[in-house]
């Protein structure tokens, strides 16, 4: 098996290490990396919990390949953050509105709601839902989480973000 | 299917002589989404497309020219005169998957489930593919079997060109799926050319619930001459049958699966009757 030195940035900061080219991102995150915010869930590109940003754009890290990540930039979970440093808004709206039950679905629903919110501060409610049609979560029932992204959007509008 | 090599050429001739070389060794690699879908033990050498800007969409005289690495995402958000690519890639999956797939990646190797060639066949798209030099084939040749037959030399798809709809062009795709991220049971997609108010062309094309997507050239014939209305459609939609074996699903009969798409030929005809009428979403 050949080794590939992925160079890449993962929250800001640079990374360099060799790699199998059979490693999917998600093994690199959770084991070589620790991040162990990223979770798995299918495996297979249907539930989201794996979501990361790929140079901003929302991805299923369980169907990326960690070399295609090659010179370009990740967030996990980890690195969505408040200018601060502590609790982003999304991560506050959810705790205030009680969206977080089992909590498995959330790194990946508040990233996919990130790259929402970053493209399009001013989402509409149809816009949230369509955004995290790629995102399932066995408790909650949706209704909290909707509108915690929502009251985030409001957050961000007001305060700008963090 | 495994990877025991990334390789990143920088120009689509440097692609294709790695991938020469490779023989069955080596796979293009675009958004990377069908490796799972993918059978083989044995690991391959993947050669990324994804750095040889072919990730545009140009309005170039008479067509949309698609760089085959163009993720969907990008077309479903592109807005020009008279597009309508958005209406299917919106249907294709999660957001998520949209940002990483390709169309080149859609219809370079063709699953049961593809949406887009259905569109491409329905539309007369012309494909590009690079064989040392661009040369171009009509939708209708491309999709004859299996593209993957035409990429086994090192060759690479550059580009799709869709036709600019004009103003006598009705357009329209119809995806009847479970749930908004499910794959299809039956997609449906129809071109109509109107003159003096009757149809004066038409391409209508179907994919999934068959074993390959292709065009239903009875459905076609039924509504030439016409002039477009439901039972017009409805009357076409009926003779799908004599050139699509619909197959059973999960949970579906083959006949019900019939009727399913014949419900698509219809609302497909009416979406594109729709838009030729100035519909634009
Ligand atoms: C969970 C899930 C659900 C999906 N649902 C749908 C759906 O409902 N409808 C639908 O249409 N699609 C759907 N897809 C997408 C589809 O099945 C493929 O995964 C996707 O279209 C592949 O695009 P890619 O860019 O990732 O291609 P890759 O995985 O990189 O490549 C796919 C194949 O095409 C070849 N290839 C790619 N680009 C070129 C090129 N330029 N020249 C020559 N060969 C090339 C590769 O060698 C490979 O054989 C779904 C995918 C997933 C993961
Ligand atoms: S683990 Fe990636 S989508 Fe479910
Ligand atoms: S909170 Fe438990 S899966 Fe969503």
């Amino acid at each position: 098996m050949g080794r590939f030195l992925l160079d890449c940035a993962v929250n800001g900061a640079r990374v360099r290490r060799w790699i199998d080219p059979s490693r999917t991102m998600l093994e690199f995150l959770r084991e070589d990396l620790g991040l162990k915010g990223t979770k798995e869930g299918c495996g297979e590109g249907e539930c989201g919990a794996c979501l990361i940003l790929l140079d901003g754009r929302a991805v299923n890290s369980c169907l990326m390949m960690a070399v295609q990540a090659h010179g370009r930039e990740i967030v996990t979970i980890e690195g969505i953050k408040g200018r601060d440093g502590g609790l982003h808004p999304l991560q506050r709206t959810f705790m205030e509105e009680g969206a977080v039950q089992c909590g498995f679905c959330i790194p990946g629903i508040i990233v996919a709601a990130e790259a929402l919110l970053r493209r399009r501060p001013a989402a509409t409610i149809e816009d949230i839902k369509l955004e995290l049609t790629g995102n399932l979560c066995r408790c909650t029932g949706y209704e909290k989480i909707l509108s915690a992204v929502e009251l985030s959007r409001g957050d961000l509008k007001k305060k700008g973000k963090g | 299917m495994k990877l025991c090599e990334f390789i990143r050429p920088e120009s689509l001739a440097q692609a294709r002589a790695v991938l020469r070389k490779l023989g069955p060794k080596g796979l293009p690699l675009a958004g990377g989404t069908a490796l799972h879908f993918m059978p083989g033990k044995v690991p391959v050498t993947a050669v990324d497309l994804t750095g040889l800007g072919l990730s545009y969409i140009r309005h170039k005289g008479a067509f949309f020219e698609i760089g085959a690495a163009t993720p969907l995402s990008d077309i479903q958000r592109h807005r020009g005169p008279r597009w309508a690519m958005h209406e299917i890639c919106r249907r294709i999956s999660t957001h998520q998957i949209r940002n990483v797939s390709t169309i080149g990646g859609n219809i370079c190797r063709v699953f049961p489930w593809a949406d887009l060639p259905v569109v491409l066949l329905a539309m007369n798209a012309r494909l590009v593919i690079y064989s040392g030099k661009l040369k171009e084939m009509g939708a209708d040749e491309y999709f004859s079997s299996q593209p993957a037959r035409l990429f086994r030399g090192g060759d690479l798809l550059a580009a799709v060109k869709i036709p600019v709809l004009k103003a006598h062009h009705g357009f329209g795709s119809v995806k009847a799926a479970r749930n908004a991220a499910a794959f299809s049971m039956v997609t449906i997609a129809a071109l109509l050319e109107l003159k003096d108010g009757r149809i004066a062309a038409a391409r209508v094309a179907a994919g999934s619930a068959i074993p390959f997507p292709k065009r239903l050239p009875s459905v076609e014939a039924a509504l030439m001459g016409k002039e477009p209305s439901a039972e017009v459609f409805r009357a076409a939609a009926s003779l799908a049958g004599n050139d699509a074996k619909w197959c059973k699903q999960e949970g579906m009969s083959a006949e019900y699966v019939a009727n399913l798409a014949e419900v698509s030929i219809v609302d497909a005809l009416e979406r594109a009757a729709e838009f030729a009428r100035g519909r634009t979403e």
